[in-house]
């Protein structure tokens, strides 16, 4: 285990040195709601000063790590270290021999686990309302957040999870909200629109509904 | 790692288990965390009917002699025999306490009802109980432990170096998961040294506001390496083998969700503990229902989200259980 002081600066940010740059960005973004000084998880533990430390230590890591260049001579300079020092990247590692340089990844859970939490058969099945709030959740973005990346009304998407159909407005905006929002979530689009209509459709009174449903 | 915690369901300081017989023990899976009213009683409940839907054959044990009521999620009135019993001797044969619950697979050991002058069993009774637990003929053992850090919890939260630390987003109980955390961990290392005098530093680090100034586990580790390195090695095995599970409840945003990356993180920094964030549970009225009308979640209405996400950490756990559910006749639904 090493002290702040000693890690470098994928340690600091909790991520393989495999991550691509979304993903370094949101470790990033995690560790500074987790250090911020009224955060929940740890007011509690932290001390004056404690978590200014640390999310000193955050930024910079992050400064360096999401710009190309100065990423690339970061991790040259690592290389560098590692073959100096034969082996070890972190204490977390199970032991010296066992790590390869520099592409193994370290015990520590990356970050990407927000994905790895519900990937239990969500695979297969239907794609309703549940499951766009459930995969949404599981992404950790607010509605709002969906809003704004899709430009549809907070108001729908809602309505969408909610499977309240008889709100929403004619199909052909809701195929387009739906498509919008499972791509927006990383969702196979097709598929989920598919599926999402096949639902909407069968419980809509209205012909044209019906109609449009096509065979 | 070290012979003495090697075993993932040997409890420290209980000596080596008994060779046992052709039948695997089963998997102890203890669900602690500080605080009481964060639905520990609710998730064991669930997530031991879920284990049992799958085919495991389950016992859920309710370790809280104080605020016993796991009985009644289950739909049992009045338990005829319980924990109780075997705490105050009436009972040697834990086998005797096991009883049959409306769920196919799923068997419950009661604590007592309506009972305050139960007394808390001592250490002893304690190894033995998890002994007994250990040769129950099951796959899957829960055990859904009172509030607090007493010494009876942390013990019982060391069955198993996997347990379960359940967390509600809310300031009071993430103070105490993590009071809880550190108490099973400097309890832990406590057990796996061998030194009296690093017991000694160890028992003192204890208190927060000790005068050697020990604020953290790694602090702990930097005096222990200086006093004896044998010692210190030991230390950093232990540290690693310590794996709690982190579950938050009654997540109501985006961010309770993420709080338990969080309390990772900050379990990592400042324990140098590796915790695993298990999964989350949504809010939902409908938990309330269940428990009124004393029928797991997860049965009364299995498509809604909190027992969709309970579901899904119930095959998280299952997958990591060695022995998979055999194919006896009628396990399986």
């Amino acid at each position: 285990m090493k002290s702040l002081s000693e890690q470098n600066h994928y340690e600091i940010l909790e991520v393989p040195r495999a991550s691509d740059a979304a993903e370094i960005k949101r470790a990033y973004q995690l560790s500074m709601a987790t250090y911020a000084d009224e955060a929940l998880a740890g007011y509690s533990i932290f001390e004056d000063g404690d978590a200014e430390m640390i999310r000193e230590r955050v930024e910079t890591a992050y400064r360096v790590l999401s710009d190309d260049d100065t990423r690339r001579a970061y991790d040259e300079s690592l290389q560098a270290w590692w073959s100096d020092e034969s082996g070890a990247i972190s204490t977390v590692a199970p032991s010296a021999g066992e790590v390869e340089v520099p592409e193994a990844r370290s015990l520590q859970q990356p970050v990407e686990t927000l994905e790895d939490l519900g990937d239990v058969d969500e695979e297969e099945g239907e794609f309703d309302g549940a499951r766009l709030r459930r995969t949404r959740v599981r992404l950790g973005i607010e509605i709002d957040d969906v809003g704004r990346a899709t430009k549809v009304n907070p108001v729908y998407l809602r309505f969408i999870e909610e499977e309240r159909f008889e709100d929403l407005p004619a199909r052909v905006y809701v195929r387009g909200f739906v498509t919008a929002y499972a791509s927006c979530l990383g969702l196979d689009s097709r598929r989920a629109v598919e599926s999402y209509m096949r639902r909407f459709d069968s419980s809509g009174p209205e012909p044209q509904r019906r109609f449009s449903k096509g065979g | 790692m070290s012979a003495k915690l090697g075993g993932t369901t040997s409890l420290p300081g209980a000596g080596p288990p008994r060779a046992a017989a052709v039948r695997s023990s089963p998997r102890l899976i203890p669900v602690g965390g500080g605080k009481g009213g964060v639905g520990k009683t609710f998730l064991v409940t669930n997530l031991a009917t879920c284990l049992a839907r799958m085919g495991y054959r389950v016992v859920a044990v309710d370790g809280d002699l104080e605020g016993a009521n796991l009985h009644t999620c289950v739909g049992i009135q009045q338990p005829r025999v319980s924990l109780a019993d075997y705490v105050a001797h009436r009972e040697e044969d834990i086998a005797k306490l096991l009883l049959d619950t409306p769920i196919r697979n799923l068997r419950i050991i009661a604590a007592t009802r309506g009972n305050l002058a139960t007394p808390q069993p001592g250490h002893g009774r304690r190894v033995q109980l998890m002994r007994d637990l250990q040769r129950l003929d099951a796959d899957i053992v829960l055990l859904d432990l009172g509030a607090g850090t007493h010494p009876a919890v942390m013990d019982y939260f060391m069955v198993g170096e996997e347990g379960i630390v359940v967390i509600a987003p809310e300031p009071t109980s993430v103070e105490n998961a993590y009071s809880f955390i550190r108490a099973a961990f400097y309890r832990r290392l406590r057990l796996a040294m061998a030194s009296h005098d690093v017991r000694r530093v160890i028992t003192m680090a204890m208190d927060e506001r000790n005068e050697r100034g020990i604020r953290t586990p790694l602090d702990l580790m930097k005096e222990i390496q200086a006093l004896d390195s044998a010692e210190g090695r030991r230390f950093v095995d232990t540290m690693r083998a310590f794996r709690p599970r982190l579950l938050i409840n009654e997540v109501r945003s985006a961010d309770d969700v993420k709080l338990g990356f969080s309390i990772r993180s900050v379990c990592r920094r400042y324990f140098g503990i590796e915790a695993e964030y298990l999964g989350y549970v949504n809010h939902d009225d409908r938990v309330r229902r269940s428990v009124r009308d004393r029928r797991p979640l997860v049965d009364l209405d299995p498509s809604c989200d909190a027992a969709v996400y309970i579901g899904r950490m119930a095959r998280k756990l299952a997958a990591r259980t060695q022995a998979p559910p055999s194919d006896r006749g009628g396990a399986r639904r």
